[in-house]
């Protein structure tokens, strides 16, 4: 676990044009918010949480507005003062869910906790519950139920790869916010129970590398920064574990049971955010890019802010037409067209891109040429649970390795044929486990 | 923001990469096979290329829109042609077929004035030509499109075509002969009664293609390495199956044909001209890397290139026809599907299911018994 000089990485995978350079300038900025504010329950892995606030409430920013149901699931906070308007059903990138529509009145002060000093593991874990601090690289699982894995721990890793193209909020936190996010991820590490931790960071990120390790170096603490490959997707839970431990999660089971935890660069501020400053997670920075946007920009983003205010807000459109809209990044985001979609908690990144980035045809007949196998970071076939669901036989796309995947998106990135292959295995789980009609 | 795509990844897909592509650069890497063989064997090669790949293409279009019973300009314009995909089918046809025939009581074709009406004095094979359009039109319409198109046919369109023509048609005379060929290399070492008369010049008319053979394109090793160079640097095979091929074809040919014919370099000159003769080359580079009916993964890929090589070299030895490839191309078509089935990589992080631990037996202590037992035997 040594900071070594040839940079980790693991197995197969794929190396898309990175195209960071749009926005890996812009430092972060602040977008004020909105005057209405739409915020789903849903901004988490597990249930919805439940609204417990009703029409005509006021709020402030990190008033609790609906509480976590269940170990899954999360607490949600009003971003914005003023008064809730609504609580209706909305549409999200994946989906529909309820919504708290709350009218912004901009006046109130944020609501905070007191700010903890030196505290216990138990006390970290407390806090991250009680703000609502959820993964924030994409998954949304809720930071304090990770850290309490009963599995012996003994590797935290904060996850800095950012090997998504277009996406540098990560990059811009490491850079804009050094001191908050290193505290950070000591604050997780110990609320893991340990007293070191690595920061694995892609290798094309040298100035990130250089600054958080030079903090590390100056405050002399019990971390390490680890330079990985640039490769997609490094930054995938086993893919970096791999690559920082060498240690292959077990299909089917949790990093904690080869002793790993990973948690996500935003994730860490969030927890300093939380445990030292008192803020629940109510806003969080967000990178708008592609060549579809005039100002392409890394800026905090409070929850529940619709797509049409951040894009007004960083310029507009460019004069080249946007083809697809993107929440999330390019190898796993969701095309969108409602530009009513709100930000949320797991929201990193939202592309325009223009015909010359995106792809927007129609997908050909596979021609069995097995380089989605080859690219396959989890060793499956894509091809065959491709065939295999579309043709009605989930046992066989189970076969193939559906259950196992981690819907990175390198099958259909290197497909000639352009097929929709990760659309196909989510469909394959969905009808492995009896859904899907 | 009116015309905003809505669908499922891939948002970004890698540069360069299309079918369309992929089918261009197998073209291109048959380009150096298809110039040697015109230079070899004449212009004829040429005229073969250009008419089985218009069949090919020909009867795609034509297949295509009757599925469809839609023959308008723009269902034409929609065909599935557009991979190119049959011009690379119909290039490898032609490039399998000699540059010259005569077809047992047909024999349409034009000699020069005045002379015998033998292979060597065709001007235009008018026979080769309706050959190639039956074997264009079978590869596609029963191999390919009948199965379902591209990636579905479970056969190598070309090779179950040239099997179909030579199987099917008496052919009486065949013409690939090397213009530099002396009379005598004008049989080729696989057909000759010399089989075990191996030595260098002959080696390096091998390499360079002057030699006869009863393909125009498998001739010379040295343009068909060329393209599997090519194909290899693009990544559009994978480098090591061809190899497979080579590899089992070699020890194999060691084992049933060059241990038979003598000792010391004349063994390793019988396993040499093996690999060089026939359509063997050719094929690992440019048939049995065909996408479709070649397994998914590495231990496949291996397991069929080995099954090749070894068909191809029981069928030359063991058999009555001289060359052996494309039945074992063919046979191993077949089986790569079942191989598909059964080898499966396992996932990332897959642990074997825990065996129980072995129980073990102590043999129980000699007794009177037993002794008497095994004295007994």
């Amino acid at each position: 676990m040594a900071e070594s000089l040839k940079p980790s990485t693991f197995l197969r995978g794929v190396h898309p044009s990175h195209n960071k350079e749009l926005s890996e300038r812009a430092a972060v900025s602040v977008m004020p918010a909105p005057k209405t504010v739409y915020i789903p329950v849903q901004q988490h892995l597990g249930r919805p949480a439940v609204p417990v606030v009703e029409k005509g409430a006021a709020v402030a920013p990190g008033t609790l507005i609906a509480r976590a149901d269940g170990a899954l699931s999360s607490n949600v906070f009003s971003s914005v003062s003023g008064v809730v308007a609504d609580i209706r059903e909305l549409a999200t990138p994946s989906g529909y869910c309820p919504h708290i529509v709350i009218d912004n009145d901009g006046a109130g002060e944020p609501r905070e906790l007191p700010s903890l000093d030196d505290p216990s593991a138990e006390k970290i874990r407390d806090r991250l519950d009680e703000c609502g601090v959820v993964g924030m690289g994409g998954a949304g699982f809720p930071t304090a139920m990770k850290l309490a894995a009963k599995e012996k721990i003994d590797a935290f890793i904060i996850n800095g790869a950012e090997c998504e193209p277009y996406i540098t909020c990560d990059y811009r936190i490491m850079l804009d916010y050094t001191e908050q996010f290193v505290r950070g991820a000591q604050i997780l590490a110990r609320g893991a129970g340990l007293d070191n931790f690595v920061i694995a960071i892609e290798e094309n990120k040298p100035d990130a590398i250089d600054r958080v390790g030079r903090y590390i170096r100056d405050n002399k603490l019990a971390a390490a920064v680890i330079t990985l490959k640039t490769k997609y997707p490094q930054g995938a839970e086993k893919q970096l574990i791999y690559a920082v431990t060498g240690r292959r999660v077990p299909v089917g089971k949790l990093p904690a049971s080869v002793g790993a935890l990973v948690d996500n660069v935003h994730t860490a501020l969030s927890a300093y955010l939380a445990v030292s400053k008192g803020q629940p997670l109510y806003r969080r920075v967000m990178t708008v890019s592609g060549r579809g946007i005039k100002n392409p920009s890394n800026i905090w983003v409070c929850n529940g802010t619709p797509y049409r205010d951040i894009i007004e807000f960083c310029g507009g459109e460019s004069e080249t037409p946007a083809v697809k809209m993107i929440s999330g990044g390019p190898m796993m985001g969701f095309a969108v067209s409602d530009t009513g979609i709100a930000a949320t908690k797991t929201s990193g990144s939202l592309l325009l891109l223009t015909d010359s980035e995106a792809f927007t045809g129609e997908p050909g007949p596979c021609i069995n040429c097995a380089e989605c196998a080859a690219a396959c970071p989890m060793k499956l076939m894509p091809m065959y649970i491709d065939s295999y669901i579309l043709a009605g036989d989930a046992k066989n796309a189970v076969k193939y390795g559906a259950r196992n995947c981690i819907e990175c998106g390198c099958c259909a990135f290197v497909c000639p044929a352009k097929r929709p292959l990760v659309q196909s295995i989510r469909l394959a789980k969905k009808k492995a486990q009896g859904g899907g009609k | 923001m009116s015309n905003l795509t809505v669908s499922a990844s891939p948002h970004v897909t890698k540069a360069g990469n299309s079918t369309r592509g992929i089918m261009l650069d197998v073209i291109i890497a048959l380009m150096p096979a298809l110039l040697a063989a015109v230079f070899f064997f004449g212009y004829h090669v040429l005229i073969n290329a250009v008419v089985c790949a218009g069949a090919a293409v020909g009867t795609e279009l034509l297949f295509g829109c009757a599925q469809k019973k839609d023959f308008s300009r723009a269902a034409l314009k929609k065909s599935s042609v557009k991979d190119l995909s049959a011009v690379v089918t119909g290039l490898i046809l032609a490039l399998n077929l000699p540059s010259r025939l005569i077809v047992g009581g047909w024999d349409f074709n034009f000699y020069a004035a005045g002379a015998a009406r033998t292979v060597e004095n065709i001007i235009f094979s008018f026979d080769t030509v309706l050959i190639c359009i039956i074997g264009g039109v079978f590869a596609i319409a029963l191999v390919k499109m009948l199965f379902g198109g591209i990636g579905k046919n479970f056969a190598n369109p070309a090779a179950a075509a040239r099997i179909f023509i030579m199987l099917s048609f008496g052919l009486k005379a065949v013409g690939t002969v090397g213009f530099l060929a002396d009379a005598a290399t004008g049989a080729t070492w696989l057909s000759s009664a010399a089989k075990s008369t191996s030595n260098q010049s002959m080696f390096l008319n091998m390499f360079l293609g002057n030699r006869g053979a009863a393909a125009a394109g498998e001739t010379s090793m040295i343009a068909v390495l060329i393209g599997y160079v090519y194909l290899s640097v693009k990544k559009i095979i994978d480098f090591r199956l061809p190899l497979a091929v080579v590899a089992s074809a070699a020890a194999f040919a060691f084992l049933f044909d060059a241990l038979g014919r003598g000792s010391g370099p004349r063994i390793l000159n019988n396993v040499f001209a093996n690999v060089m003769a026939g359509g063997l080359v050719f094929g690992a580079v440019f048939m049995a890397t065909d996408y479709s009916t070649s397994p998914n993964t590495f231990w496949g890929k291996m397991i069929f290139g080995a099954g090749i090589g070894f068909f191809t070299v029981v069928i030359r030895v063991f058999t009555a026809m001289p060359e052996g490839m494309s039945f074992a191309i063919l046979l191993m078509n077949i089986a790569a599907p079942l191989i598909d089935k059964y080898v499966v990589p396992k996932p990332f992080g897959y642990a074997r299911p825990q065996k129980p631990p072995p129980v073990t037996v102590t043999p129980p202590p000699a007794t009177d018994a037993g002794a008497k037992r095994e004295g007994k035997k």
